[in-house]
């Protein structure tokens, strides 16, 4: 079967430090994932959702923080649009609503957070691969 | 280099570059230099002629035209700009990648991109309500382009490019055309085209033509400018043997019209009409949508400053380099609008109705840009009868 690339889009603040934490507790990770971090989900639009999709990923997770602990101020409720908006295009592509994941945590939730990544890369896993895996943008 | 490229000068011949005598007529009216950018395609014809070694001033104004073609209607010796400038720039992006800003980080050309490939399934017919009559295969499909898609990403600014569609579909309905809707057809390529990505516009066209073909298709019917541009004139040249009729949808109505025994009820409205590139210049287009506004009673279509021929451009084109100097043209094209007393703008593309819709939103200007906007097709849709007057079209408002 083929690989399946998980990425997951971390919000630098309560996610990242959860995740921080997960490492230095040497807690297991899901093989074939990735994340990158960003200082705000509110950061992230939908383009760089799609792109993650048009570059092969078979599954997208975004991991922010509480509505109420955002650093910035709007950074969840930006998300929840995005992915909104975002998930209804993978509907209309085909590709599958489900395959991206929007999760959010508070600093201390450690165990929360490996769990959720677990359940994602389950179901992408189920899911099997992106049907779309279109060539890639020509790199400069 | 690049530019050293014998490419460049098969290029420069067929487009007349060397026919240019300098006067200018292109960039004094080049919508993007008015606006204020650096940006000049008489500069442009004279470096690739004399001054080639200026390498980054020649690719950088490649990549800013907006290929409205303004330029090539005043051109008094005939270069064809914007067909130059769509060479140069597939030329360029083979050798140094696509560039051009990509107006919203891309995301368009990134579902374009994704539509490649060809296992996809796509659920993208879901709006049709069983009010309209659609087959699933037959001699004559319409083409949805991207509407489906349109609509969602730009539900921020809530314009809505699928009512087009469906008002296209209850014309075909009215006329006893029950056309093909394609499950899986993909976007038609314009944007690709257009920003220099050939390989998978070229993709993307043989994958739409087996769809085509798969469904029994003959005929196609589009009412998008932009994909009457693309699959009447570039997707010939890419699929050998091209046997597939595109009409585009204002000329079967004009033409079913005249024939007898349809009109349209009144609609007391002024309005004005905003020309589309690809309709007006590229496709040639000017009197088709006049004659069919001129038929509808009461109405009354006040032209703007600039108009027809010299129409300008909604702002943006292939959804890259959008910035302040769209705005600007988007906003003077607005303010001629409104200085007509119309109180409908009527377009016959769904790109100019997001661009104008997007800038009618900037709320710096307090509501001073809002207006009406609605295509064409939607107009003569609500508005179409049986001149007996007895059969209406149901389930209209």
């Amino acid at each position: 079967m083929e690989k399946i690339n998980l990425l997951g889009i971390c919000c630098n603040w309560s996610p990242y430090a959860c995740y921080n934490a997960a490492g230095m507790a040497k807690m297991k990770m899901p093989p074939n994932f990735r994340l990158i971090r960003v200082m705000c989900i509110g950061r992230i639009n939908q383009a760089m959702i799609l792109r993650a999709f048009e570059f092969g990923a078979d599954g997208v997770i975004l991991l922010e923080c509480k509505d109420e602990d955002c650093r910035y101020g709007p950074g969840p409720e930006v998300g929840h649009v995005n992915v909104q908006r975002v998930r209804e295009i993978l509907r209309l592509l085909g590709i599958g609503q489900k395959r991206l994941v929007e999760r959010s945590f508070s600093a201390h939730e450690k165990e929360e957070l490996v769990k959720a990544l677990w359940d994602f890369a389950e179901l992408i896993e189920s899911m099997g691969p992106n049907p779309a895996k279109p060539r890639q943008e020509r790199v400069v | 280099m690049p530019l050293d490229d014998p490419r460049i000068d098969r290029i420069i011949r067929e487009y007349s570059l060397y026919q240019c005598l300098e006067c200018g007529k292109c960039s004094a009216s080049c919508p993007r230099l008015l606006a204020g950018k650096e940006y000049s395609p008489r500069l442009l014809a004279h470096k690739l002629i004399a001054e080639r070694e200026d390498e980054a001033f020649i690719e950088n104004s490649v990549w800013e035209c907006l290929t409205c073609g303004l330029c090539e209607e005043r051109c008094p010796s005939g270069v064809e700009f914007s067909r130059f400038i769509l060479e140069m720039r597939a030329l360029l992006a083979e050798s140094k990648g696509l560039k051009g800003y990509r107006a919203h980080d891309g995301a368009l050309h990134s579902w374009m991109r994704m539509m490649t490939s060809p296992d996809l399934e796509q659920n993208r017919l879901d709006w049709v309500d069983p009010e309209l009559r659609v087959a699933s295969e037959g001699p004559i499909a319409f083409f949805t382009g991207c509407a489906p898609y349109f609509d969602v990403f730009f539900s921020g600014i809530e314009v809505d490019t699928l009512s087009i569609v469906r008002d296209s579909i209850k014309l075909l309905n009215f006329l006893d055309i029950e056309p093909v809707l394609l499950k899986d057809e993909r976007c038609c390529g314009h944007d690709l085209l257009w920003t220099g990505d050939i390989e998978n516009f070229e993709i993307l066209c043989k994958l739409n033509y087996n769809e085509f073909k798969a469904a029994g298709v003959e005929e196609l019917v589009v009412s998008c400018p932009e994909g009457f541009h693309v699959l009447s004139e570039h997707m010939p040249k890419v699929i050998p043997g091209f046997d597939i009729k595109v009409t585009l949808l204002i000329d079967l109505l004009e033409r079913e019209i005249r024939k007898g025994g349809k009109a349209f009820q009144p609609f007391k409205r002024r309005v004005t009409y905003q020309d589309p590139c690809r309709l007006g210049r590229m496709s040639g287009r000017y009197d088709g949508p006049r004659a069919l506004l001129s038929m509808v009673p009461d109405l009354k279509l006040r032209e703007m400053e600039n108009s027809g021929r010299s129409a300008i451009c909604c702002g943006n084109s292939g959804f890259i380099n959008c910035d302040a100097y769209s705005k600007r043209i988007q906003v003077q094209r607005l303010r001629e609008a409104k200085a007509t007393g119309a109180d409908l703008l009527v377009t016959a593309c769904p790109k100019c109705m997001i661009h104008l819709t997007c800038a009618m939103s900037d709320p710096n200007k307090r509501g001073s840009l809002k207006m009406e906007i609605r295509d064409l097709v939607s107009v003569l849709a609500d508005h179409i009868e049986y001149s007996e007057g007895e059969e209406f079209i149901k389930g209209r408002k």
